[in-house]
Formats: structure tokens, sequence, C-alpha cells
């Protein structure tokens, strides 16, 4: 009898990817879970009980991506959600969450499960293959081999442009070449994010703002809002409340709250409820808890060790607790004159 | 019956009103943000990867570039998250003050620059909508919220340097200091 069993992980109502059939191996047993503020989601402790795998916190703890055999996030979709299909690492997302974010195009169902519960999750039969691991995608120079003329993977064009040194004529035409496609490209990727990031967010804020002020809701909002947001000093407890530890971390992700309550100061700064100078200070208030949520994955991705992870954390948490109110008065004291 | 007619065209309202707002900002934000999207992606495809590692490195020798220069660049250059990612040529000590400072300066140049954070652009947009609102330009309040950001997120970044020396006194871990 194996010491780790399989299971198998179906997307949730509403949810994308999957099936995936996982396992855990020796040396590769860890299951790691990013989610909200650190807390503990209740499907870890049954993949836990099922598989027999060890669940870290990765919110307290970073270990190496070799040793994650599935990653269990709650991202709304903005950025964590492709952060380990990027790495090929199996991600099992809480939030009914899509192809979305920067990193969308790393999001397939061979990889990624969302709006994951606990009936998603069951006993796969030992017989059942398990997700492998793609290769990771490594850009490999062949130096040693033989060089032939032209390759089955170039066009005549590249093979031109790299083999001959003496045209003029042909250089200048590969570089334009090249550099008209480089804005095609950029442009390919512009659009991209448009539609899966944009454009989402522009709809469900549309929608939020309609029933808000078509329902009156609105005006009652700007009632408990404008008294915080209208005023310096409003806008420095604002700032203050987001900053706190632990409550920082909570508020972070997606940065949909900051978001929504922005849109909804910039509604009222339409208004003419809100001074239009306050916008400064205001942008800094709403957002003094910037990225608490993401410290680990951070530092992860500047190849941090366990126990940088370990201090980072709370010294990130600390910094912004301290920095917060500072912030929101530097940038108060710099909006004198700004639209007056 | 004219009760449920009532509660119908009340229901429909709602959404007509964010249909209003959600064209106006496809017609007034997207042009506009695609194209600069279009044009800084290209500008980072041209100017590369390699001669930001190389800048990068650099960097690790001083407080202001670390926490300065560096994340605005990278802010810059790669967009979140992958500015993240340039702590990693810095010693293991300085990278939680990294990311103090590149986090926020994720956003705080969104403004000026919206291809950095695409897709949290709109703790920006929001506010700089009601501005627009208003008939007044955006570009000077993006213009500030860059400049008091380059101020404030070093300032974030060095005062991570004191947090992470007293968790790591509190903690009894000893992070290295060098590369």
């Amino acid at each position: 009898m194996d010491k780790y069993r399989a299971i198998k992980i179906e997307k949730g109502s509403g949810g994308f990817g999957g099936p995936l059939v996982i396992k855990p191996e020796e040396g590769k047993d860890k299951l790691l879970f990013i989610t909200g503020g650190g807390a503990e989601p209740e499907i870890v402790e049954k993949i836990v009980e099922l598989t027999g795998c060890t669940a870290v916190n990765g919110f307290k703890t970073s270990v190496p991506d070799e040793e994650i055999f599935m990653a269990i996030i709650d991202c709304g979709g903005t950025l964590r959600c492709g952060i380990y299909p990027q790495k090929r690492i199996p991600t099992v997302n809480i939030m009914p969450v899509g192809k979305s974010g920067p990193l969308a195009k790393f999001i397939t169902e061979d990889i990624y499960v969302s709006a994951v519960g606990l009936e998603q999750i069951s006993a796969a039969d030992d017989n059942a293959v398990p997700v492998a691991r793609a290769e990771e995608k490594t850009v490999t120079v062949d130096g040693g081999e033989r060089k032939f003329k032209y390759s089955a993977d170039k066009k005549v064009s590249e093979t031109l442009g790299e083999t001959s040194k003496s045209s003029i004529i042909q250089k200048i035409g590969m570089g334009a070449g090249k550099f008209v496609n480089t804005l095609y490209q950029a442009g390919r990727d512009a659009v991209q994010s448009m539609i899966t990031t944009i454009l989402p967010f522009m709809g469900f804020v549309a929608m939020l703002i309609g029933i808000i002020n078509g329902s009156g809701f609105g005006d009652w909002f700007a009632k408990l809002l404008v008294p915080l947001a209208g005023n310096g000093i409003g806008l420095v407890i604002l700032g203050f409340i987001c900053s706190i530890p632990v409550l920082s971390a909570l508020l972070g992700p997606g940065a949909v709250i900051a978001q929504v309550i922005g849109t909804m100061i910039g509604v009222e700064i339409g208004k003419g409820n809100i001074p239009p100078q306050l916008a400064l200070p205001a942008l800094f208030a709403i957002n003094t808890q910037c990225a608490c949520d993401f410290i680990p994955v951070g530092l992860g991705l500047a190849e941090a060790e366990p126990e940088t992870v370990e201090v980072g954390v709370p010294s990130v948490l600390y910094s912004r607790f301290l920095v917060g109110v500072p912030r929101v008065l530097v940038a108060w004291f710099a909006s004198v004159g700004l639209y007056s | 019956m004219d009760m449920i007619v009532k509660f119908a065209e009340g229901f429909m309202g709602l959404f007509d009103s964010g249909a209003e707002t959600f064209v106006s900002w496809v017609t007034g934000i997207i042009p506009r943000v695609l194209l600069l999207l279009i044009f800084m992606n290209a500008l980072i495809a041209l100017i590369g990867q390699e001669r930001m590692n190389k800048f990068a490195k650099i960097c690790s020798k001083n407080v202001i570039l670390a926490y300065g220069i560096l994340p605005f660049l990278s802010a810059f250059m790669l967009g979140n998250p992958m500015a993240l990612s340039m702590g990693k040529f810095l010693p293991e000590r300085m990278k939680p003050s990294y990311y103090a400072s590149a986090s926020y300066h994720c956003h705080t140049n969104s403004g000026m620059f919206p291809h950095i954070n695409v897709g949290e652009i709109f703790i920006y947009l929001g506010i700089a909508d009601g501005i627009s609102t208003l008939g007044l330009s955006t570009t000077p309040l993006a213009l500030r919220y860059m400049m008091v950001g380059l101020v404030m997120n070093f300032m974030a970044g060095w005062i991570t340097d004191f947090t992470t020396k007293f968790v790591m006194k509190q903690q009894k871990i000893e992070l290295s200091d060098t590369l």
C-alpha cells in the first residue's frame, strides 16, 4: 500500500478547469495554501486526510517549488490565480475564477480548477492516472548540434537574416520586420489584457454603480463615505484602518475592495460632494494595505529563502502600518494647489 | 398588475444607469489606455529583460538605488507582479524592504503608466473618473500621485529595513546581509 493516495478534484458551480487527479509523491508531498490572511480553508483538512500529504501555510513559511504537489489559493482573478499554473503546479482556486489576470494564458484546464469546496474533492481509485507535471518550459540553446542552413522552425527570411552579415538591405528589412512584429505582439498582449482583465472589471463595477445609484443605496452609502473621505482627517483615519496589521492582509486580495471604494469616491467627487483636490490623499488612503496579502508570493518571486519569508511577512505588515498614515499626510500636504 | 410593471421597470432601471456608466468608460477610458498599453509593451520588448537584470545588480549597493530607483524602473519595465521578482538580485535582508517599495510602485505609477498594473488600475481610474466628470484634467493628479509615491515608497522600503531588524531579533533569525 502506497503511503500517499490520489484524489480527484472537480470544478464547483461557476468554476473552471479540471477535473484534476492529483497524487503526492515522496519528496513532492507539500500542499501549499496561500489564502486570505493565512486562514486555513476547510478543504485543506479533507485533502490532507485523503492523500496523506503535509499542508503548509504559504503565509507563514515558504516551500521550494519542487516539493509542492498542489497549491490552494483564493484569488479573485487579478494575479495569484496565474502564478502557480505558470510554474505548472496544479492549482486549486476556492473562488469561481476562470482564465483571468495578467497571467491568464497559463491558466488551463489541465493544471487549474476553481470554485472548489468540500463536495468537489473525492478519493480517486488507485488506477487513475495523476496529472503529470508537464516539463518546465525552458529555453535551451543547443550549441553542440550540427548547424543546418535552413531549419524547419524558421522562415527562410529569418535564416537569411541570421547567416548573411553582408547585405545592409537584408538587415534593414529584417530589423523593420522585427520591429513591426514587436509592435503587433504588443498590440495582441494589450488587447488580451483588456479583454481578460479590464473589461470584466469595468462591467462588474458599472453594474454595481448602477444598482447602488438606482436603488437609493448610493445616497445612504454617500452619507457614510463622505464624512470619512470628504476631508483630510477622515482620509487619515481611513488610511489608518486599512493599514492595521492582519486586517490589512484581509483587505488586500485582488485590491478589489480598494478598487470598489476608489470608484465610489470617484462618483462622489464627480457629484461635487468631495472636493477634487482630496483625490490625491484618497488614492493613498484607500491603498495603505497595498499587497499585504501577497507578501509570501511576492518574496517567492524574488527567490527569497524560507527564513526571509518568515521574517518578511510580519516585517512588511508592521512597516505598512508605520508608513500608512504618513503617506496619507504627505499626499494631503502635496494636494495643496491641486485643482484650485 | 401595475405593481409588477413598476417593479420590473425599476429593476431594469438599475441596469440602465449602470450601462450608461459602462459605455462612458468603454468609449472614454479604453481607447487611450489600450494605445498606451501597446506602446509600453512594445517599448519594454525592445529594451529587453537582459539590460534590466544588469541594472538590478548594480542597485544592490545602495539604499536609494535599491528602494527608490530599482523598484520604479522594475515596475515600469516589468509591471505587476514581475516587478517584485527583481528583488532576487538583492541580499536576503533587503528583500522584504524591496517588496514593500516595489509593490507600492506598482500602484503609484499606474496613473501615468497604466500598463504597470492593468488588473488593479481601478484604484486610480475610479477616483480619476470623478475628476474627469468635473471636466478637469487628470494629468496633474497622476503626476502628483507618482511624485508623492516616489518619495513615500522609498520611505516604505527604508522603514521596512528597521522593522525587519526588529522582527529578526524577535524571531531570533539572522538574515544574510551579503549576496
